[in-house]
């Protein structure tokens, strides 16, 4: 396998964002920007102010580590093949001497920083408008929340996207509800490669909960301290990209199948 | 500089049936020397270019590039061959010195080297006057030199062409063809493909006539060519001696 030039990854991110950078998508980072904070402003309203800060704590988890994110890195890395294919480059960033591997990990670092980005300054905007507990601290937990879950998930996407380019939406949608959130929430071995149950325990360890939780609850995370979740983010993220990276050295596109 | 020696590329069809997309085809270009690869649609032009490029593998035989094997070092290959195909795939929200530097950093080149290289290709493709323009603004013709330049932008001493004056006028065509002579005096070996067959008529040293993947014909234009007719003519004669 032609390992990549970290030039090549790098010039590669720069010309994914300069693609994103078009006013359809800059207006949709701008919703997902706002949406959380909306989310957050309606339970508000509902529970007219009296928004329990630990409920509203689990509520912009679910919004933006584990939305947002998984939103923004489907429309990113999901067709870092796909989108080459169809608009005729493919044949010339990968014929270059580490052109498919720096293709990759450039899409890759793209997303991350693309939906990372956006991410982050809704968490500023929900933020702003929530009453939580030490907003400081949930901040700083939160930021290391998002980038975990760019990177791992970014990683995961990047299997469907070499695997099946023209079907990668679909496939990742499928794999993020198989194997993130049924899988991931399986008190079995199986939930130990997911970067969902990583991040939710981080969450109850960040924010304090581990002795607060129920004994059900308890289930649904790892007993491991938390500088092993964030290794075994690292670890799972290595893995799907070695697995993208081997794969799509391998793969052939006939003429035919591009656009 | 380019050699390829009984090649053979099979695709497996979606009935399951196996297609010779090239079948057992040779031939070689040499350093300073311009090889036209004629063919109608499906004939395995591209295939065959896409093996050279090594975009995809051969079933069996051999494709060189500058002495390295497209099979046992496609990086070798990838450093010393250049690819231009019909579709520029030119990323519209990008200049050509961003496109150029770009390429640059993906052949490892670094910034200094890079920036001197983007500034010879600018001035030696005429697009000096347009390298901050983003490509969607750029002519056809104009963003099919950008095609050749970032194909250029390491300096590649084999140069393989796919139909690169497809979607060029008349002038835009007469223009790449102009500065693909240049590069050939300068000592470039350069394999193109094409089935617009007067363009390139009076334009390349040699003729590689390939139909439903095997070659059928190949030779100088005075060699191919009958007293009075065109290398139209002698590629009907060529195709049909198959067909029929």
């Amino acid at each position: 396998m032609q390992m990549p030039s970290l030039w090549g990854a790098v010039a590669v991110a720069g010309f994914q964002l300069r693609r994103l950078l078009t006013p359809p998508r800059l207006a949709m980072a701008a919703l997902g920007a706002v949406f959380p904070a909306a989310v957050m402003l309606a339970a508000s309203r509902a529970s007219r102010g009296r928004l329990d800060p630990d409920l509203a704590v689990v509520l912009l988890y679910v919004l933006i580590p584990e939305g947002l994110c998984l939103l923004g890195l489907l429309v990113t890395m999901c067709p870092a093949v796909s989108d080459e294919l169809e608009r005729g480059t493919w044949v010339h960033v990968t014929v270059r001497p580490s052109g498919r591997a720096s293709l990759l990990l450039g899409t890759f670092l793209a997303a991350v920083v693309w939906t990372g980005s956006v991410a982050l300054i809704a968490l500023g905007i929900a933020l702003a408008v929530t009453k939580v507990w030490h907003p400081e601290a949930v901040a700083m937990a939160f930021s290391g929340l998002i980038v975990l879950s760019c990177i791992g998930r970014a990683a995961l996407f990047a299997l469907p996207a070499v695997i099946m380019p023209k079907r990668a939406l679909v496939a990742s949608v499928g794999v993020a509800i198989v194997v993130e959130y049924l899988a991931g929430v399986l008190p079995a071995v199986v939930n130990q490669a997911t970067v969902s149950l990583r991040l939710r325990t981080l969450l109850v360890e960040w924010m304090g909960w581990r002795r607060k939780l129920p004994v059900e609850i308890q289930l649904l995370v790892d007993m491991q301290p938390a500088w092993v979740q964030v290794i075994a983010v690292f670890i799972v993220a290595a893995v799907f990209l070695t697995a993208a990276l081997f794969i799509l050295e391998r793969r052939q596109f006939p003429p035919s199948e591009e656009v | 500089m380019i050699e390829v020696v009984d090649l053979v590329k099979d695709y497996r069809a979606g009935d399951g049936s196996v297609v010779h997309a090239v079948d057992h085809i040779s031939f070689t270009v040499a350093a300073g020397e311009t090889v036209g690869l004629l063919g109608a649609n499906g004939a395995g032009k591209t295939t065959t270019l896409r093996v050279l490029a090594t975009l995809l593998k051969p079933t069996s035989g051999t494709a060189r590039v500058a002495g390295y094997d497209v099979v046992a070092d496609p990086v070798g290959v990838r450093r010393h061959l250049g690819y231009v195909s019909a579709t520029t795939g030119v990323a519209d929200r990008l200049t050509p010195r961003e496109i150029f530097t770009s390429f640059g950093r993906l052949h490892g080149l670094d910034r200094e080297a890079t920036a001197t290289r983007v500034e010879r290709l600018l001035a030696g493709l005429d697009l000096t006057s347009c390298a901050d323009r983003p490509a969607g603004r750029l002519s056809s013709g104009q963003r099919q030199r950008v095609s050749l330049g970032r194909a250029l932008v390491h300096n590649p001493p084999a140069l393989v062409l796919d139909e690169p004056t497809n979607a060029l006028d008349v002038l835009g065509a007469r223009d790449l063809l102009s500065m693909l002579g240049q590069l050939r005096g300068e000592g470039h070996a350069i394999l193109i493909s094409t089935h617009r067959l007067h363009e390139i008529e009076h334009r390349c040293d040699r003729f590689v006539i390939v139909h439903m993947g095997r070659i059928v014909a190949t030779g100088t234009r005075d060699e191919l060519v009958a007293d009075g007719a065109g290398l139209e003519d002698a590629f009907f004669v060529a195709v049909s001696r198959r067909v029929f």
